[in-house]
């Protein structure tokens, strides 16, 4: 594991989150809507009639001669020619950020076309960026589709990371029978909930804590679709209810597809209430959706904010394994690309550099990335000290194999944050003979 | 024709699956014809996990009643129990029309309407509303005000709700055998209606009904139930924590619960051993007496305490001046009734079903309490109707 030291200029990254268009707007109108903590939100829009009726507070109208105000007609090339106007604004608030989240529905114009133009200024800027992106429904057509692909191509060569979503999959929240605005509105506060979780769980110092580093790992996949799950619960059987709850999720299909996953980032925060039971129960209730290959990425946080409160977000992947031999065919090619990422390839090297994609804009010196702030230091995680049976889980939580007996595949009867299906005496630690 | 007062109560406990077969007699009382059980199977704490398994165990037990009672059944009623079930007191009122002034019958309907409008989870369904009292404009300890001149009549309930689809669980369990079910009710409450009397019901009172998979609880203060639950432990806890912590097959911990356990700890010698005999496929083992009590002990106290936890949050505690009643399979465990004592510290009676007569099995045993306790609802039911069956059964005499 590497180590960063940590100034304190870098205790918390400056964050904001950049809505393009109007599927990006109406995320970021959730977002704000639902109450977002320390982020900042922009709004940036071609039209300045959905710009002036959005709630955020800071708006850049793009492309004020371009479209004179109007839409883009779902046009990419006017949307990226309208942000290139606007490019001195766009910097301009961009200036001084540390991570930038860039939200936007791709398929349209304004979202295709100026995504990668921003999420490259973010670049230029010093940020790192990841996108949140959304594939247009089906429904939408095929132009839109291929307009949206083209789009995430291109998104791809610019941003840290992207995670892509896909409407139809978020569309089967609602019911058949709701209206089409439900089910954007459904598409909508995914994506907003998975933007508040991911700026969360970076930003909050945790016992245990998550970095973009780990973000990277489970993102960084060929055509990499993300699972997203995010429950909360504050009953009496919270752990078990969250984690129920974020399984639930449109786009975890019920945990199913979590058994493909290569790797999980699991992410619990709770108010000081929160036990090191729960984590465990909720830990390896979990372990029962995943393959025991599966690396796991976890992370605790507590904040008296939450109260009763016991979230849970599971953020995974699912697409080819990054090491595939069409990726290895582009690899000598990346040699430079690598340079920049050697944050991440540290790491897991081989993994990485085989998914840099070839820079669609003329290569500019590209910035390094800000430093995430990632592990934080040690000591802070108290039972960090890693019990190493299985050597993909090294970094998990030395989580005890509780015995549960016959119970040991039936619900669990949690209370208070015990496991009362544990004997009594196993938990109130009385040796047996 | 005399099929009419016989009613069956049927309960798929997590241990065995159990049914009574009753006659209401017309003074009030219960004669029990036959109990018919079996063993279960697919069954997890009170609740069905394995539906095609358990279906032929109520299959069983319900041919052993019809054997033992020689009635055909064709209508029960079903005990429902499991963690889900939740419960709550809830007022509903209903102001009269300016041009009436009088209290109808149906005035009452739409006060217990009005008190299911409580929010409850939307996954979640109705067990039981069970009225508690009656107020008409205000004035309390009004019994029956249908008749009475008022404004507004106001009346608390007892409102019980489930998971829906657990509950429909059990209920498919039965129409797959063709089996019609004339009502499903929340085994404590069954319970409690054989093993607490009236009196007991209106001075305050706990009973506690500890089964093989559940605890379930009712609360009763002036004669009206208030607060009532389950938890998801029982008497198979005990057996599961014995296999663990003495290292012996289920079946042997099953039966040193029975044949040895006690709750009592500090009682026996000290080295006192209790010996397992050595069997085909099993060495034999010499237990410790004070380890194997100590971890009955350890988990039944655990539970009391919970449920006093549970409890002291709700104001009812100061009101049981008649104390705790345990009944259920694991209420026979040796000196459970002094555990009772020492952590609710009040009296703490065993008891099993009361105001019944016939086969004597059914009511001397406390396993038996809520299959019995369902009949005996049964039969509260047909009171509340106003005897509508017993009208029906004068006219032919």
């Amino acid at each position: 594991m590497i180590e960063y030291t940590r100034s304190s200029s870098h205790s918390a990254p400056t964050i904001k989150v950049i809505g393009l268009g109007g599927a990006g707007g109406n995320v970021l109108d959730r977002l704000v809507l639902d109450g977002s903590d320390a982020a900042c939100v922009v709004a940036m829009n071609t039209d300045v009639q959905k710009l002036n009726g959005s709630v955020v507070g800071e708006k850049v109208h793009l492309g004020p001669k371009t479209t004179r105000g109007l839409g883009t007609g779902g046009d990419p090339e006017v949307g990226y020619a309208a942000a290139e106007e606007t490019t001195e604004e766009i910097v301009a608030s961009l200036a001084g950020t540390q991570l930038v989240f860039i939200c936007a529905g791709l398929g349209g114009g304004t979202g295709s076309g100026a995504a990668p133009l921003v999420a490259h200024l973010a670049r230029k800027a010093g940020a790192m960026v990841i996108a949140f992106v959304t594939l247009p429904f089906s429904f939408e057509g095929k132009r839109r589709n291929a307009q949206a692909l083209d789009a995430l191509a291109q998104i791809e060569g610019q941003a840290n990371l992207v995670v892509c979503f896909e409407n139809d999959r978020m569309g089967e929240a609602s019911s058949p029978s709701a209206g089409i605005q439900q089910a954007f509105v459904a598409a909508d506060s995914v994506l907003s909930q998975s933007i508040r979780s991911i700026a969360g769980l970076v930003e909050q110092r945790g016992w245990v804590s998550v970095g973009l580093d780990d973000l990277a790992v489970v993102l960084r996949r060929q055509q990499a679709r993300a699972l997203f799950g995010y429950g909360e619960s504050d009953g009496p059987n919270r752990a078990h209810e969250a984690l129920e709850r974020a399984l639930r999720c449109p786009l975890m299909d019920k945990g199913k597809l979590l058994t493909d996953a290569h790797s999980v980032l699991v992410h619990v925060a709770g108010g000081s209430e929160l036990t090191l039971n729960e984590v465990s129960v909720l830990m390896e209730e979990l372990n029962r959706h995943i393959s025991d290959g599966t690396r796991i990425n976890f992370g605790v946080s507590t904040d008296a904010r939450y109260g009763r409160k016991l979230c849970v977000s599971i953020l995974s992947s699912t697409g080819e394994a990054v090491v595939s031999p069409q990726a290895k065919a582009v690899l000598p090619k990346l040699a430079t690309a690598e340079k920049k990422e050697d944050l991440f390839t540290k790491e897991t090297a081989p993994i990485f550099e085989a998914d840099q994609e070839p820079e669609p804009f003329e290569e500019l010196e590209e910035p390094e990335p800000v430093k995430p702030p990632a592990k934080a230091a040690p000591k802070l995680a108290p039972t960090k000290e890693p019990a190493p049976k299985k050597e993909e889980k090294a970094e998990q939580m030395s989580l005890e194999p509780v015995n549960r007996g016959r119970f040991d595949k039936g619900e669990p009867t949690i209370v208070d944050g015990e496991d009362l299906d544990v004997p009594t005496f196993l938990r109130k630690n009385l040796k047996g003979k | 024709m005399g099929k009419a007062n016989i009613v069956v109560g049927l309960e798929i406990g997590t241990s065995k699956v159990c049914v009574v077969v009753g006659e209401l007699k017309r003074d009030g009382s219960v004669q029990i014809l036959g109990v018919g059980e079996a063993p279960s199977v697919g069954v997890r704490k009170g609740e069905i996990v394995d539906i095609d398994n358990c279906g032929k165990c109520v299959r069983e037990a319900i041919a052993d009643a019809e054997d033992k009672s020689d009635v055909m059944i064709k209508n029960v009623y079903l005990g429902i129990t499991g963690a889900h079930i939740q419960s709550f007191n809830n007022r509903g009122s209903f102001v009269l029309p300016d041009e009436r002034e009088k209290i109808e019958s149906a005035d009452v309907g739409r006060v217990q309407e009005e008190a299911r409008t409580a929010p409850i989870p939307a996954h979640n369904m109705f067990v039981h509303t069970v009225l508690q009292h009656f107020y008409v404009d205000g004035q309390d300890g009004v019994l029956n005000p249908v008749g009475m001149f008022g404004r507004k009549l106001e009346a608390d309930f007892h409102i019980v709700h489930g998971v829906a689809n657990r509950i429909k669980n059990s209920i498919q369990c039965l129409c797959d055998l063709d089996i019609e079910i004339e009502d499903i009710v929340f085994t404590p409450y069954a319970a409690a209606q054989a093993v607490l009397d009236q009196g007991q019901k209106n001075i305050g009172a706990l009973m506690l009904d500890i089964g093989g998979g559940t605890m379930g609880y009712a609360v009763y203060v002036k004669g009206a139930i208030v607060q009532s639950g389950c938890v998801g432990i029982g008497g198979d806890h005990l057996t599961n924590d014995l296999s663990l912590g003495l290292r012996i097959p289920m079946g042997k911990a099953e039966m040193l619960k029975i044949k040895e356990g006690s709750c009592v700890i500090g009682n026996s010698l000290p080295g006192e051993t209790v010996s397992l005999r050595d069997e085909h496929g099993f060495a034999g083992k010499e237990i410790e007496r004070e380890m194997l009590n100590t971890i009955i002990h350890m988990r039944i106290r655990e539970t009391f305490e919970f449920l006093l936890r549970e409890l002291s949050k709700g104001p009812y505690l100061d009101y049981l001046g008649a104390g705790v009643v345990l009944t259920g399979g694991t209420s026979a465990l040796r000196g459970i009734k002094h555990l009772a004592e020492d952590v609710f510290q009040m009296p703490v009676q065993l008891c099993r079903a009361q105001n019944v007569s016939g086969v004597a099995s059914a009511f001397e045993n406390p396993q038996y309490s809520t299959a019995v306790g369902l009949v005996k609802y049964a039969q509260a039911t047909f009171d509340d109707e106003g005897g509508g069956w017993l009208d029906w059964f004068k006219r032919w005499f």
